[in-house]
């Protein structure tokens, strides 16, 4: 019979030392030739440059008294032009359709989509709140099919869309589920 | 397989000479530096191999899982919710790894043919390394004895050091669950090797 089950016994603490013994092998030269051969995440100037535009960036303009007074009567020229209907989603192509997103999220002071669609990067699909109900919501053509998506509340919590009719596992294990999209042709609706 | 004649024991921190965090790492990564993701594989790939080699007990089997871990790590380090801990995700990732494999034996159990008994042996330099190599044979041999779920966390808890909040993370089971798995694979190793003796 055993004298203990402790985590001190003598023959427990002799087996987990010779355990941490590690493998003389190594998988970094294969996996990172394999990592070569994907996409890189970001795909290239076109993304940075996009993202440096959604980025704010400080700008100073130093004009001369008579360049000021010149633009000021520009802009409120422009600013008099009546403005024209809110710029409609673009049309969706044949193999496209328009996603809705619509999340209740009170407080939230930004929410935001990641999905299969966009590479789950974030800072490329922004909800809207503009009448501050916490009803959060954005339109996107995506192509049709199946999208898993999460939404990102405030930067750092991702959250399942809870009215999303389908889930599946996110595929790390722990339980967690992305949210599913079916997109369909707009040729077909 | 490239082999490596560094292999640095379980407890010992893997400084690698990068000054970068996992999130500086994650972030280079994610920005489209694929390069940086070699600094990730430095950092955890030891621990990774430890781990299934524990639970697969094949060198082979476990170098193909985590192998396919990383790259799969790899291909959605932006789904990383929390690169902070991207420790516990990468070996969830691997630990969801070895249980497909396992899965595909019909067994959660290790064959006891399977477990190579020179796995970690350099049997060149002296009979105090191969006595210490059939030790841990002889160990890894009770070892695969236990049910996966009874080895897991026993590998994680006492050969990677997890606290029981990462082996929850790791796992997805509840600490309350994760305790009472170790405690068992504690008392069943202990008989195992008596046995074996």
């Amino acid at each position: 019979m055993m004298e203990s089950h402790d985590e001190t016994h003598p023959r427990l603490i002799e087996a987990i030392e010779l355990l941490k013994s590690t493998p003389r092998i190594s998988v970094a030269d294969r996996v990172m030739a394999e990592v070569r051969q994907l996409p890189a995440h970001d795909q290239g100037g076109a993304r940075r440059l996009g993202r440096w535009l959604t980025r704010p960036h400080a700008v100073t303009f130093r004009l001369r008294p008579a360049w000021t007074l010149a633009l000021a009567a520009g802009l409120a020229a422009i600013l008099l032009i009546p403005a024209g209907p809110p710029r409609p989603l673009s049309r969706p192509g044949a193999a496209e359709g328009i996603a809705q997103f619509v999340g209740h999220f009170p407080g939230a002071r930004s929410v935001e989509v990641v999905g299969s669609f966009n590479d789950w990067s974030r800072g490329m699909l922004h909800l809207r709140d503009d009448d501050h109900d916490g009803i959060w919501h954005a339109a996107a053509v995506l192509p049709a099919g199946q999208h898993e998506y999460m939404f990102v509340v405030d930067g750092e919590r991702w959250v399942t869309d809870p009215l999303a009719g389908r889930f599946v596992d996110d595929g790390f294990g722990a339980g967690q589920e992305n949210s599913v999209l079916i997109v369909r042709p707009a040729a077909q609706r | 397989m490239a082999h490596s004649d560094e292999a640095p024991p379980a407890g010992v921190t893997h400084k690698v000479n990068d000054g970068l965090t996992d999130v500086e790492a994650v972030a280079l990564v994610v920005g489209g530096d694929g390069e940086a993701f070699g600094i990730l594989i430095r950092r955890y790939e030891p621990g990774l191999l430890r781990f299934a080699m524990r639970m697969l007990g094949n060198p082979d089997a476990a170098a193909d899982a985590v192998a396919e871990s990383l790259v799969r790590a790899y291909r959605h380090l932006a789904q990383c919710r929390e690169p902070a801990r991207l420790k516990s995700w990468l070996y969830r990732i691997t630990g969801n790894r070895c249980r497909s494999h396992l899965a595909r034996r019909h067994t959660n159990d290790i064959p006891l043919d399977e477990v190579p008994a020179q796995v970690l042996a350099d049997t060149s330099d002296s009979w105090v390394q191969l006595e210490r190599s059939e030790q841990v044979a002889l160990v890894e041999h009770a070892l695969a004895g236990l049910p996966a779920e009874k080895r897991e966390a026993f590998v994680l808890k006492h050969v990677e050091g997890m606290s029981y909040e990462e082996m929850a993370a790791v796992t997805g089971a509840r600490i309350p669950t994760l305790k009472m798995r170790v405690h068992r694979a504690r008392e069943a190793l202990l008989a195992a090797l008596e046995a074996l003796v």
